[in-house]
């Protein structure tokens, strides 16, 4: 029981979310102007009359791209908190992220390595 | 000496089999040779140890006891004493028989059989003697892998449904059996306060009686099944029809008597009232076999499986004069064992011989062989009455003690064992006249040669223990004495005086007084 | 036991420190250097050198990192266990992979980054350092289990193992923030000190916490019903990765179960239910299902579930040693079970191979030898004496008995019992099958032999003189207060 006093808040926040996104369904439904026009039912891009196949096929690079990126972004973003204490931590946190450094760039040099970042 | 050589005895075959490593496979004389060397030699210490053996001496003999498994107190514990002595010359003869009688027989594979065939001998002989029951447990376990082998490579057309069947249905029994064997270890630490498998500490321990029963009942299954007793016996027929003659012999010979010795060994002086308790049931499934297996046997159409049926009718009365429980009936089964390996692995190993010849195993195809093949019927008569229990021959001796036996313990029992003696007669009878008698109708079975050397000095030493035991068996039933009213003294739970006083004294027996010995005459039995 | 503690000691971690070097060496030399067979050497002298300290730090139980990492006669030996198993895939791994086509360096690098994943689960009393140890294991497996890219069912194996893996540790985090939520720590030493308040205190997270990590490891350890991934994985995985499968996180799986089960939760009485029903569903599922398969990996991959249900049995006799016999069975295993695989491979690495069991068939008459220790390894599958298998199935069933389990033994015997038939089929396919056509030979290199070796040499030694191996196992428990 205590625990729900506690968590009470939160639970009523999640109820009346869903309660008011369920009644502007309804509302929308219920009162909402329908026509049906080809147009409508066309897959959105931006405004422009869509061409080709969706199931289009990118190069794979892209993925790389992106998924390196991800990789590499989320491992820097463990520099900021450390930058921030910096003072505090000293001689052995500059250690602990040289180390943490170097075993990112193992991976760099690596991705270098096998080629994953030229286009062509 | 005293303590090496129950192991010179048993791991004597795997040097051998050491050896055979050494030789490339193309040279299938000298493997042939080497290994008929080694069991030769594993036959020559058996014997050494049998001069060695002191007949009158109680207890175990030739013991050694070194600890193996610290970590629960299990022990290198070997040791035997008159009845496993026996089963131990048995192995020794029939294996070195067995490797003898495939010589042409065997052409694949050749290394790998006698490989198998040498690792066998081990295991079998490490069941005889061992006397710490995980190391038991190892070598009864451990036996079924050279004996698979046996059958499922050089086996019959069916040999690979015979080959897992006989694994299967042996590890059934044996897989349950080894529950029970922790059970017994846990309850012995609780009693004595000390890790131990050893079998003779084992016995002096009081069991409750509802422990008894359970664990009786799994020992009992796992030794049952190898005897076969019906109706576990259904293994039995199928491994016998597609082994090889020499896996035959050994299967018959020895591997059925390792399920009787375990009863001896294991389930009666370990589970006296337990035992007590199941002998009606053991000797009613005894009776049935002994009945059934005759009568099945009678209408074999293939001579191999009329001798596999006659053995399950032959364990039965081994199996009843065991539980009979008194001198005349366990002796009596004793040397049943002995005998039933002599002769049945005889009639195997001849039923071989024809079937090199003929590549026929069924009775119609023959008839009249006595003309074309007179030595071979010769010895096919004398091994097939020996089986049949004529007097004079070693049948004779064990049957008739264990209907003695049978008959002081309960006279209803061994009325109906008798029938099966009469039967045990109608069916070989029956198949001797159509085999070997009578004319000759099938013109392949005019050109026969007669057997040659080598076939019969297989035949001959088993014909020699056929007349000897059937003449002079004292040697045999001294040595076995001792044991055997000690195994009774366990289970009837008294002192071993009071199990000469109860049952008697019938062969002349000699007893040991500091130095001198005197044999006294055989006393009167007093009944029950 | 007296353990030595510091905050920050590299000593403590330079067995797992020299894998992780070697391996990353390894990934870049291989993007430069073209000799895949120097790769594969480097990879062996940074495991064999990782084993040498790993052993130096027997007996010597130490802690560190504030109580994360702990090294004691436990985590050691399981941490030769993982070792071992590396080095013998790798040895077994580099034909195949030649054969095949996939011989690449990421292979060792993998190989070594999932050791050391798993050498950490095992030297761990903290959940949080298990779940990492258990990621760091995992990654690598997925990639490995996709090794061989143009194969479709290899892909199929790396997605299936991904996504159950992913599964997996959620329930496992899952539980682990349930027990923290319950105990206000994730150290299970802590958590068992404080038990019976905690109990009484907040039970229900608790217990659905330990339920939770229960579940989380039960995948890992591939015990039914969580079993559903391990056929098609190990299937589809290149056949010295099944092998790796099959023993690596299998042990790592239980030396974090052992410790969380058996020494954070001894207060937890009630979850012997639970491995008791866990034991029994996996033995029989596993050893029933066995039966019925074609493919040799497929038929292994179900018995290494049966097997995990055995070391269930252990678990779930509970106690010190009941620990002690899990961790011999695993030693046990990781030879006879490695063996067989290496065998498995030497055949699948002819081409052609799609691992049937009828390919076996005609081995005995071409490879004798090979043959005989295929039927030895079968054998102590089935669990035979006097090879490793009876005496590691021995002694959980002793540990069983004991503690009163009478009748889970007899079902795990009778199971013993169903397994014969199928391990025998294998020995029944290389001696007395006739092949359809002649058997084309394999061929053989000095790392198979090494590894058929070593494999056939412990199945041996553990099975015949077991006093020494079973004494290191007792040596490996941990207190258990």
């Amino acid at each position: 029981m205590e625990h729900f006093n506690t968590f009470f808040p939160i639970f009523f926040l999640f109820v009346f979310a869903a309660i008011l996104a369920g009644v502007f369904l309804l509302l929308s439904v219920l009162f909402g102007r329908k026509t049906k026009t080809a147009a409508k039912g066309d897959p959105y891009e931006s405004g422009m009359k869509p061409i080709g196949t969706t199931r289009e096929r990118f190069p794979v690079r892209f993925y790389l791209v992106a998924i390196l990126f991800i990789i590499f972004d989320i491992e820097v973003v463990f520099l900021y908190p450390w930058a921030v204490i910096y003072d505090k931590l000293g001689m052995f946190g500059f250690m602990e992220m040289l180390v943490f450094v170097v075993i990112l760039l193992v991976g760099y040099f690596y991705v270098l390595g096998k080629g994953a970042l030229k286009w062509d | 000496m005293e303590q090496q050589i129950l192991t010179l005895v048993t791991f004597f075959p795997v040097i051998g089999v050491a050896l055979l490593l050494l030789v490339p496979r193309e040279r299938a004389d000298t493997i042939k040779a080497v290994s008929l060397i080694v069991s030769f030699v594993t036959f020559l210490f058996s014997l050494l140890m049998y001069v060695m053996f002191d007949p009158v001496a109680n207890g175990m003999q030739f013991e050694i006891n070194i600890p193996w498994i610290a970590a629960f107190g299990i022990h290198y514990h070997l040791g035997i004493d008159g009845i496993s002595l026996l089963l131990i010359m048995l192995t020794t003869i029939l294996s070195v028989i067995a490797i003898l009688s495939s010589w042409t027989a065997i052409k694949t594979g050749v290394k790998g059989y006698y490989i198998s065939m040498l690792l066998l001998e081990t295991g079998m002989l490490g069941v005889f003697v061992s006397l710490d029951l995980f190391l038991f447990y190892v070598f009864w376990e451990a036996m079924l892998v050279p004996m698979y082998f046996l059958i499922g490579v050089w086996g019959g057309p069916r040999r690979i449904y015979a080959a897992i069947k006989f694994v299967l249905f042996t590890m059934f029994g044996s897989l349950l059996m080894l529950v029970a064997l922790l059970y017994l270890f846990f309850l012995y630490h609780g009693y004595a306060g000390e890790y131990s498998f050893d079998l003779l500490k084992i016995y002096e321990m009081p069991i409750p009686l509802g422990a008894q029963t359970y664990m009786f009942l799994a020992f009992a299954l796992a030794f049952a099944i190898k005897v076969p007793v019906w109706p576990f016996h259904t293994w039995l027929p199928d491994a016998h029809v597609e082994a090889p003659t020499a896996g035959s012999v050994i299967l018959a010979g020895v591997l059925l008597k390792m399920g009787t010795y375990g009863f001896l060994r294991v389930c009666l002086p370990v589970f006296p009232e337990a035992t007590i308790q199941f002998v009606p049931l053991i000797s009613i499934l005894a009776l049935i076999g002994i009945v059934y297996g005759a009568l099945v046997a009678m209408v074999q159409r293939d001579v191999k499986s009329l001798v596999a049926f006659s053995s399950v009718s032959h364990l039965g009365f081994v199996m009843l004069g065991m539980m009979a429980l008194n001198v005349q009936g366990m002796e009596g089964s004793v040397i049943q064992m002995i005998n039933h390996g002599i002769s049945t692995g005889a009639l195997f190993l001849i039923v071989g011989m024809i079937y090199e010849r003929r590549h026929t195993r069924l009775i119609a195809d023959f008839g009249g062989l006595a003309k074309s093949m007179p030595v071979f019927s010769t010895f096919f008569m004398i091994v097939a009455l020996s089986s049949i229990g004529l007097p004079l021959t070693n049948g004779f001796v064990g049957e008739f003690l264990i209907l003695l036996g049978t008959f002081k313990a309960n006279s209803t029992y061994a009325i109906i064992a008798a029938s099966g003696v009469i039967l045990a007669a109608c069916y070989m009878l029956w198949m001797l006249q159509r085999v070997i008698f009578g004319k000759l109708t099938k013109p392949e079975n005019e050109k026969l040669v007669d057997l040659n050397i080598r076939e019969r000095l297989v035949l001959i030493p088993l014909i020699v223990l056929i007349f000897w035991i059937g003449i002079y068996p004292k040697p045999f039933f001294i040595r076995m004495e001792p044991a055997v009213k000690a195994i009774l003294s366990m289970v009837h739970k008294v002192d071993r005086a009071d199990v000469e006083r109860k049952e008697g004294i019938h062969v002349a027996q000699p007893t040991c007084v500091g130095t001198t010995c005197t044999i006294s005459g055989g006393g009167a039995g007093c009944g029950k | 036991m007296d353990i030595r503690s510091a905050a920050i000691d590299l000593g403590l971690i330079s067995p797992e420190i020299i894998i992780l070097a070697s391996a990353m060496v390894v990934l870049l030399l291989g993007t430069v250097l073209k000799s895949r067979g120097l790769m594969a050497f480097l990879s062996l002298l940074g495991l064999v050198v990782g084993l040498v300290l790993v052993l130096q730090q027997w007996s010597q139980p130490q802690s560190g990192y504030y109580g994360m990492v702990l090294k004691d006669n436990f985590s050691v030996f399981f941490s030769v266990v993982f070792i071992m198993t590396a080095i013998i895939t790798l040895l077994m791994a580099r034909d195949y992979l030649i054969a095949k086509h996939i011989d690449r360096h990421e292979f060792y690098t993998l190989l070594m980054f999932s050791t050391v994943g798993m050498m950490l689960m095992a030297g761990s009393t903290d959940l949080v350092v298990i779940f990492l140890g258990l990621e760091i294991m995992s990654v690598p497996l997925y990639v490995m289990a996709g090794m061989n890219k143009i194969d479709p069912k290899s892909n199929e194996s790396g997605i299936k193992y991904f996504m159950i893996g992913a599964f997996a540790s959620s329930f496992l985090v899952f539980g682990i923030a349930l027990l923290y939520g319950a105990s206000g720590t994730t150290d299970l030493r802590r958590i068992m000190a404080d038990f019976s308040f905690l109990k009484m205190q907040s039970e229900l997270l608790l217990y659905s916490g330990a339920l939770l990590v229960m579940t989380g490891f039960a995948f890992k350890v591939a015990a039914v019903p969580f079993h559903m991934w391990v056929p098609d994985v190990y299937e589809g995985a290149p056949t010295p990765v099944t092998g790796f499968f099959s023993v690596g996180p299998k042990a790592a799986g239980f030396a974090a179960l052992l410790r969380i089960c058996v020494y954070g939760f001894s207060g937890m009485a009630e979850l012997t239910a639970v491995f008791w029903l866990l034991a029994v569903l996996t033995m029989v599922v596993g050893n029933v299902l066995a039966i019925f398969q074609n493919n040799i990996k497929r038929m292994l991959a179900y018995s290494s579930i049966a097997h995990a249900g055995y070391i269930l049995v252990a678990l779930t006799a509970g106690g010190e040693g009941a620990v002690s016999s899990a961790v011999y069975y695993l030693l046990a295993y990781m030879f006879f079970n490695l063996g067989g695989f290496t065998i498995v491979t030497i055949i699948d690495s002819r081409t052609g191979s799609n691992s049937q069991i009828d390919e076996i068939k005609g081995l005995a008459g071409r490879h004798p030898y090979l043959a005989s220790l295929l039927a030895l390894f079968m054998f102590a599958l089935a669990g035979f004496p006097p090879t490793a298998g009876f005496m590691g199935k021995f002694y959980i069933f002793s540990e069983a008995v004991r503690n009163g389990f009478v009748w889970l033994t007899v079902i795990a015997v009778m199971n013993s019992l169903v397994s014969v038939f199928y391990y025998l089929r294998v020995v029944v396919a290389a001696f007395f099958g006739k092949p359809d056509q002649e058997f084309s030979p394999v061929s053989f290199s000095p790392a198979l032999f090494i590894a058929l070796l070593v494999t056939a040499v412990g199945t041996l030694a553990l099975g015949c003189f077991p006093g020494y191996w079973l004494e290191l196992s007792q040596m490996s428990m941990f207190p258990i207060i």
